[in-house]
């Protein structure tokens, strides 16, 4: 079955069995009911690599990765792909709160070398000075050393899109033009914890595609329209998405900007960024339908239940290893039963 | 390369209005504002006058000025443009863009940022009204500076406004000086100061009587954090905010000069060559000496 970005929720065929079964719904009631209801969910593949090191041969994680969650690379040949690392408030004594430069410079080559017009985009949520996000995360020496071009998201001049996703009041969103214009944009998160919303990974970092020349530092306008209502809008309206997770050196406790260092050494790449989610909630142990956005994604805009998700490369289950969260009730709530450590 | 900052600078600036954030690209209310104020600084007064009315010209019936002459909302740099209309008077002694700056207080003084009853998670004071980036949402450091130098110059220090987002920007002060975009202490632990924000806030608070102990402890911070590495637009605020309590770093030229060169060779737009035009301005440009001394 094609998983192209095209197509990145796959839709099962019900085979005859299915069908057998279903008949059978009148029959055997609510059960029945669920089990097609759960049949004709998305599926999607994820692929998690482990061992892995920014000085390592990364570029070849992540092609192997994506190739393995089924992208064809000759979808790329001459399409605009925007990488969309994580930088929101860097500071080069928290290196571990942004996306690896080693990261991105990988990605770079793999979507240069499938014959993409690669650029490397961000509109830091917290800082109005985007030099400095570049410098001090080290994005800048990697766009340098990558040799492709740096936009900056927060001033560009931006495009009306409408609401695609609807779960919040707002009727649409201005994106930068480079995000507006780009066939696929490339969610590249820092593994964390979030203070408020338990996790930082592919779907929430999309929050950084819109300026805040208009949306402001912080983007307060999606904030009060509801922050997983709103990671789903945006995810909903954004062109074909992708991601592609560091989770090498990443954040537990206090995130997503003041947590501590936790060494995972994981790639974590697909072409479903619930599906994706999902599967880096379990690995830090949190309950994937415990987190309010990725409730909100379940079965819209792809799966997040397990049984859904095919593991390609490692299987979570071998690379779970639970970060510790703050001691606070809205995060407790989102465990999964493998419990672990509180900051407080 | 040598760059003459008060020649090629200033040369390069007066190309560039009305400018945007990019070089080339589309012009902007923001870049074009500072551009103004930094020519006036400069006694470019004939290119400062370019860039107030085509300001005046993007200025709503309400008296609000929109980021772009294609998005007229947000409006939160009205305040800038309050700011370089009054300069332009304060230099010429005339009573120029008089009509945009009276509907432009007007629209700024019946603004008020989203309010929030306190809760346990944030430390910051939430029922104080300042201004915010975007209509209907919460104040932030930045905004609340722009509109209370605005407001200064224009000749409402004191309107309780102004005093209110005074006592907002002194609240979100770190417990060790230097503010970010306006959180302060959340879920119990104190968040990281940025030089930007800290310079605008120190600007915004320079003049005023009564100082918190964090005034000091933000300049501290500054001075700490400025050398010649800071990236353009924090070095230039930080700057300012120094200078608008007298203080001036040693190295000032040293650092813009660098800034500068490097600016320049990435083909920077019209916003940080204005930040840097300011920055080097031989008095500081929002001097409540200098912009008020008009207002009615």
């Amino acid at each position: 079955m094609n998983s192209t970005p095209q197509n990145h929720c796959e839709q099962p065929k019900l085979d005859r069995r299915a069908l057998l079964i279903g008949s059978g719904v009148a029959v055997t009631g609510l059960a029945g009911a669920a089990w097609i209801s759960n049949a004709w969910q998305p599926r999607a593949k994820v692929f998690v690599a482990r061992h892995q090191h920014y000085d390592g041969r990364l570029a070849d994680t992540i092609r192997d990765g994506l190739l393995a969650t089924g992208i064809e690379p000759n979808v790329f040949r001459g399409r605009r792909v925007v990488l969309k690392p994580n930088m929101v408030e860097p500071s080069r004594k928290i290196s571990h709160m942004t996306t690896h430069p080693a990261v991105v410079v990988a990605a770079v080559e793999v979507f240069k070398n499938w014959g993409a017009a690669v650029s490397v985009g961000e509109a830091p949520g917290h800082v109005r000075d985007t030099e400095m996000a570049l410098v001090e995360s080290g994005v800048a020496d990697a766009v340098k050393d990558a040799r492709t071009q740096f936009a900056d998201l927060n001033y560009e001049p931006v495009v009306w899109r409408p609401n695609r996703g609807g779960r919040s009041n707002l009727d649409g969103f201005w994106f930068p033009r480079s995000i507006a214009e780009a066939d696929f944009v490339v969610s590249m998160p820092k593994l964390k914890t979030h203070h408020w919303m338990g996790l930082t990974a592919t779907m929430k970092n999309l929050y950084g595609v819109l300026p805040g020349l208009v949306y402001g530092w912080p983007k307060n306008v999606l904030h009060h329209a509801g922050i997983p209502q709103t990671v789903y809008d945006i995810n909903a309206s954004l062109p074909q998405l992708i991601g592609i997770v560091d989770g090498i050196d990443c954040m537990e406790g206090d995130g997503p900007i003041l947590g501590s260092r936790k060494a995972m050494g994981l790639i974590i790449v697909g072409t479903n960024l619930p599906a994706i989610d999902a599967t880096v909630a379990r690995i830090i142990g949190l309950a994937p339908q415990r987190v309010p956005y990725l409730a909100l994604a379940d079965g819209q805009l792809g799966p997040i239940n397990d049984s859904r998700i095919e593991q390609m490369g490692e299987r979570w289950r071998d690379v779970v290893s639970p970060f510790k969260i703050l001691d606070q009730p809205h995060l407790k709530r989102m465990r999964s039963e493998e419990s672990g450590a509180l900051v407080t | 390369m040598t760059v003459n900052l008060t020649l090629d600078l200033i040369d390069r600036l007066e190309e560039d209005v009305p400018g945007g954030y990019s070089r080339g690209g589309e012009p902007t209310t923001e870049p074009t504002a500072l551009a103004g104020l930094a020519l006036a600084a400069h006694g470019r007064i004939e290119c400062a006058r370019l860039a107030a009315t085509w300001l005046a010209n993007q200025q709503a019936d309400d008296g609000s000025i929109g980021i772009s002459p294609s998005r007229p909302t947000p409006c939160w740099p009205t305040g800038l443009a309050i700011l370089l209309w009054r300069s332009i008077q304060s230099v010429t002694g005339s009573d120029a863009y008089g009509d945009s700056i009276d509907p432009a207080v007007r629209w700024a003084l019946a603004q008020r940022g989203r309010t929030q009853k306190r809760g346990p998670y944030s430390d910051h004071d939430t029922t104080l009204v300042g201004w915010s980036w975007a209509a209907n949402t919460h104040s932030w450091v930045e905004p609340s500076a722009m509109f209370v130098l605005a407001l200064k110059a224009a000749g409402q220090g004191e309107h309780p406004r102004t005093r209110e987002a005074v006592r907002l920007i002194s609240d979100r002060l770190l417990p060790a000086g230097g503010c970010n975009y306006g959180n302060t202490i959340v879920l119990g632990q104190a968040l990281l100061p940025h030089v930007q924000p800290t310079g605008l806030a120190m600007m915004a608070l320079a003049d005023e009587k009564y100082h918190v102990p964090q005034v000091e402890l933000s300049l501290n911070f500054l001075q700490r954090e400025l050398c010649e590495d800071t990236t353009t637009s924090s070095l230039c605020y930080g700057l300012l905010g120094l200078a608008a309590h007298d203080r001036m770093a040693a190295e000032r030229f040293e650092w813009l000069q660098r800034a500068c060169i490097r600016s320049i060779s990435e083909g920077v737009g019209c916003y940080k060559l204005a930040l840097l035009a300011l920055a080097a301005a031989e008095k500081y440009p929002f001097s409540n000496d200098r912009l008020a001394v008009l207002a009615g």
